[in-house]
């Protein structure tokens, strides 16, 4: 089957897999209870109540409940959201590319220095240099995420008054528009390189913060499949050739070892989302994950249901961006075949 | 081959080892550059933001920035609930006929030129009519004029509304009807006679005065229904207007130019910061001026360089734990052994009052910022600093429990409470007390999300024996009494207090002549008479009231805070 093929059979099951994923979500969230928890406010009479639920068409039976919600999402509109007292179509996209940002950039760390100890430490097995990126990679692995956030405050921000808090200087951010949603694109595109350091300053403790856990594990596997790597034959045909180790490294073993360790960086992406919820409360980062610890607190399903789907929906493109990268690497793998 | 690839490896390895040294170089040289461009535009972003952190300096000039752990859920006066956090932001941006100044709690004019009193003939005899002459040449954000039509047009809308959410009861079970005299005298007739109307009606929330023309011009008044515009939006008349509200964010303001009275000195930010060691972090850095923050980081703020550590008076809200007397058959939850009428018997109510620890809660959970509380809070009309108020006292407890007749089988009861930094703890120490005096005596802390508490409250029957929460804040004592401990009020009705009172009658006719009379010395000597009676049948417990504790910057001029606000007030302050 051809890439091409592949690629479309995936897009088209896409739509059927959401509608999977939208009842499951729906019937979840109604078997936690009625979503009118988060409307209700303290000390409300059993009559007030009842006048919420007339309003927000809770009195109706769970089917037309759903096709009511689900022929909002078709046309957009994704409900209210009762932590942000604002349609939830309207706050999702600013929290989604707050979010993406932040996301991309500790990805992108996490990539770079995953691979970068992961090469360093197979390349030197057992020596030092290995032990050292062992222990960088363990710490990360195993530092809880808040506390290593709160060090970074104390020490970066409140100490040495290095790093900001939040997401931009309210008077930068201001002064340019925001076409994307994503400050360090914005700024570019308006050509303001103070908001784009602006932007990169604050970016810089939750991003690492962030990183630090994929880092170690996309390090530790590349450190493993490069050292299996470098057992074998053709590295020992290369080396007999007399090619320096560190093009051995590069040209040889380092690609078939980026095999096995693309799907574990295609997974650390979800271990890596995960770190948001607090990341963000951290950092006072305004992204999904502090909106939604919000949600999940408050019951509001509205914002609960709609951040599920777009994180389906994130999900499955990203391992469609790895199934096919795999395709790149690796000729012989026939996709789907 | 073997001597080629030699020496073609010797000279490939030195050119490749030079390439390595320069590549590592060149690194270094642009780690330097990017430190030193950073650093650059640190400085550049100091200079236009003035976000200097952790200097001596004032920081964000011109801004006063609050930070809190939570934002409104929506800036209309005609929803807003009773202590939710667009109260406090209300009360910025919009304006009363009456105001409550830093020395309160005496009433003062705002956008009504006079209090009405019957001394300066605004009220009348009977006490049904008050007339308020409007201030003149107000302006609205928008540019309107305030004029009395305006000020009846927000109160009816109030009232048309009727928010189930909102608090426009506090308006439709007082007036009768409202009138525009003329374009600057409004008129309002009351369904019978209120003591309490200037202080608890005409300074509340749903009572601030909103522009005509903006609420026409976006959505009107739709009975039933929030109105999208407003929720989102804010034109008052206040010292600050409303720039932008990036949601769960913050919120933007700036000085109004065309105040009517003195002038804000400074911009404001509503910052939400959801995490408590990052509000601290935040205020120790100097991003902050002031914040709102848990009593576990009172030790923290206290020493902390640059910080004004302040504690005077108690605020409003003393914390409450119920007892339901009012439990039909079958609906506690399973694991509850008492019967219904458990809470009738008011020595197991005394017994719950004397196991408490009071000390470990004010000691432990407060750090020491709170003290007993009492029927009527300090600062209110009414309140006695001689009134008896529950201790811990172990035997006193178990000999009416045993009295009672409880203390061999035991009992089993379940307490519904909210997952908060206080109440919860209060469970916990109930439990802890009362399981302490006897093993056959057991407390359930059923801890639940504030929405979760919210809908359990809207049931009836309540599906519990107890629940623990905080009183809502009044300014006029008759609300604290009418609604926590009348047998007919707000919840004595709910919870059965007229099962559990010795002599329901005379509590809640002490209750209504207190409010039936305007002589202060009178309804002094009322609640005089009262407090201990309630004492003696006692139908919650009081844990405690928070101290009034604020957290701010050194360089905040003119720090001043009533309670009675329920927040900040931030047209009161300057940066030094």
């Amino acid at each position: 089957m051809q890439v091409r093929e592949y690629i479309v059979r995936r897009l088209l099951t896409l739509p059927l897999l959401m509608l999977g994923v939208s009842i499951l979500v729906f019937g979840l969230s109604r078997v936690g209870g009625s979503p009118i928890g988060i409307y209700i406010e303290h000390e409300m009479s059993p009559a007030e109540v009842a006048q919420l639920e007339e309003r927000y068409g809770l009195n109706d039976s769970l089917p037309q409940q759903y096709v009511a919600w689900l022929g909002g999402v078709v046309r957009g509109d994704l409900g209210w959201s009762g932590v942000s007292a604002a349609p939830v179509s309207e706050i999702i996209l600013p929290k989604f590319t707050a979010t993406m940002e932040l996301a991309m950039l500790a990805a992108l760390i996490a990539v770079v220095l995953g691979l970068s100890m992961g090469t360093f430490g197979g390349a030197r097995k057992n020596k030092l240099g290995d032990h050292l990126t062992r222990v960088v990679a363990i710490s990360g692995a195993s530092i809880p995420i808040f506390w290593f956030g709160l060090m970074l405050l104390i020490v970066f921000y409140l100490g040495f008054g290095w790093a900001p808090l939040g997401r931009a200087d309210p008077s930068i951010y201001a002064r340019i528009s925001h076409p994307t949603g994503l400050y360090t694109v914005d700024s570019l595109l308006n050509l303001d390189f103070g908001a784009f350091t602006d932007a990169l300053w604050h970016l810089a403790l939750p991003a690492i913060t962030m990183g630090y856990g994929s880092t170690a594990i996309i390090a530790r596997m590349m450190r493993s499949s490069l050292v299996e790597e470098l057992g074998e034959d053709y590295v020992d045909a290369a080396r007999a050739k007399g090619l320096p180790e560190r093009l051995v490294i590069r040209r040889h073993a380092r690609r078939n070892a980026l095999m096995p360790t693309m799907t574990v960086i295609g997974l650390s992406w979800g271990f890596l989302l995960q770190g948001t919820v607090v990341v963000e409360l951290i950092f006072n980062w305004p992204g999904l994950g502090r909106w939604m610890t919000d949600a999940v607190l408050q019951g509001d399903q509205a914002t609960i249901m709609s951040y599920v789907l777009i994180t389906s929906i994130i999900f499955l493109v990203v391992n469609l961006v790895v199934d096919v990268a795999y395709a790149y690497l690796d000729r012989r793998v026939v996709l789907g075949g | 081959m073997g001597w080629v690839m030699g020496g073609s490896a010797g000279a490939a390895g030195d050119v490749t080892k030079r390439r390595r040294v320069l590549s590592r170089w060149a690194l270094l040289a642009a780690i330097l550059l990017l430190a030193a461009a950073c650093d650059g535009a640190a400085t550049d972003a100091e200079d236009v933001g003035g976000e200097e952190s952790s200097g001596g300096e004032v920081n964000n000039p011109g801004v006063f920035v609050h930070a809190l752990d939570g934002e409104p859920t929506t800036l209309d006066p005609a929803r807003a609930a009773l202590g939710e956090y667009g109260e406090q932001v209300i009360i910025q941006v919009y304006e009363f006929l009456v105001d409550i100044g830093p020395e309160g709690p005496e009433p003062i004019p705002a956008l009504a030129t006079e209090v009405p009193t019957q001394e300066n003939g605004l009220v009348s005899e009977d006490g049904l009519t008050y007339t308020f002459p409007i201030r003149e040449g107000v302006k609205f954000h928008d540019g309107s004029d305030l004029t009395a039509e305006v000020v009846k047009y927000s109160w009816d809308r109030a009232m048309e509304l009727n928010l189930p959410e909102g608090q426009a009861s506090t308006l439709t079970d007082t007036i009768e009807e409202t009138r525009a005299v003329d374009e600057f005298t409004f008129e309002v007739t009351l369904q019978e006679p209120n003591v309490a109307f200037i202080t608890s009606v005409v300074y509340s929330t749903p009572a601030a005065i909103v522009s005509m023309e903006a609420v026409e011009s976006n959505g009107g008044v739709t009975p039933g229904e929030p109105n999208e515009f407003m929720d989102g939006n804010m034109v008052g008349t206040g010292a600050h207007e409303l720039i932008s509200w990036e949601r769960n964010e913050q919120l933007n303001f700036e000085i109004f130019e065309d105040y009517w009275g003195e002038p804000a000195a400074l911009d404001a930010r509503w910052q939400n910061v959801p995490e408590e060691s990052a509000i601290v972090l935040g205020l120790r850095a100097g991003d902050y001026d002031a914040i709102q923050f848990q009593p576990t980081f009172a030790a923290e703020l206290e020493d902390a360089e640059g910080i004004v550590f302040d504690t005077g008076g108690l605020l409003l809200e003393p914390f409450q734990l119920a007892f339901n007397l009012d439990i039909p058959e079958g609906v506690l939850p399973g694991g509850d052994t008492i019967p219904t009428d458990f809470f009738h018997d008011r020595r197991i109510r005394q017994a719950f009052n004397y196991s408490f620890d009071y000390d470990a809660f004010i000691d432990g959970i407060l750090t020491g910022l709170g003290e007993p509380a009492t029927y009527i809070p300090p600062g209110v009309l009414g309140y006695d600093p001689e009134a008896p108020v529950y201790e811990q006292d172990l035997e006193q407890a178990e000999q009416l429990f045993r009295d009672a007749g409880v203390w061999d089988e035991g009992f089993s009861v379940s307490v519904l409470v909210e997952d908060n930094p206080a109440f919860e703890p209060i469970g916990l120490i109930l439990k802890d007390s009362i399981e302490a005096l006897n093993p056959n005596f057991r407390i359930n802390v059923r801890t639940v999300s504030e929405s979760q508490f919210d809908e359990a409250h809207g049931t009836s029957p309540f599906e519990y024996a107890m629940w623990i929460k905080n009183a809502d804040p009044f300014v006029d004592p008759h609300y604290y009494l009418s609604t926590y401990q009348h047998p007919e009020g707000e919840w004595g009705e709910r919870l059965g207090f007229a099962n559990g009172y010795e002599d329901p009658d005379q509590i809640a006719e002490l209750i209504d002549s207190g409010f039936a009379t305007t002589d202060v010395d009178e309804r002094e000597a009322i609640y005089s008479e009262l407090l201990p009676l309630l004492y003696e049948d006692p139908m919650w417990i009081y844990p405690a009231q928070e101290v009034n504790a604020q957290a701010y910057r050194d360089w905040v001029d003119g720090f001043v805070y009533n309670p009675l606000w329920k927040t900040l007030r931030w047209r009161f302050y300057d940066k030094g």
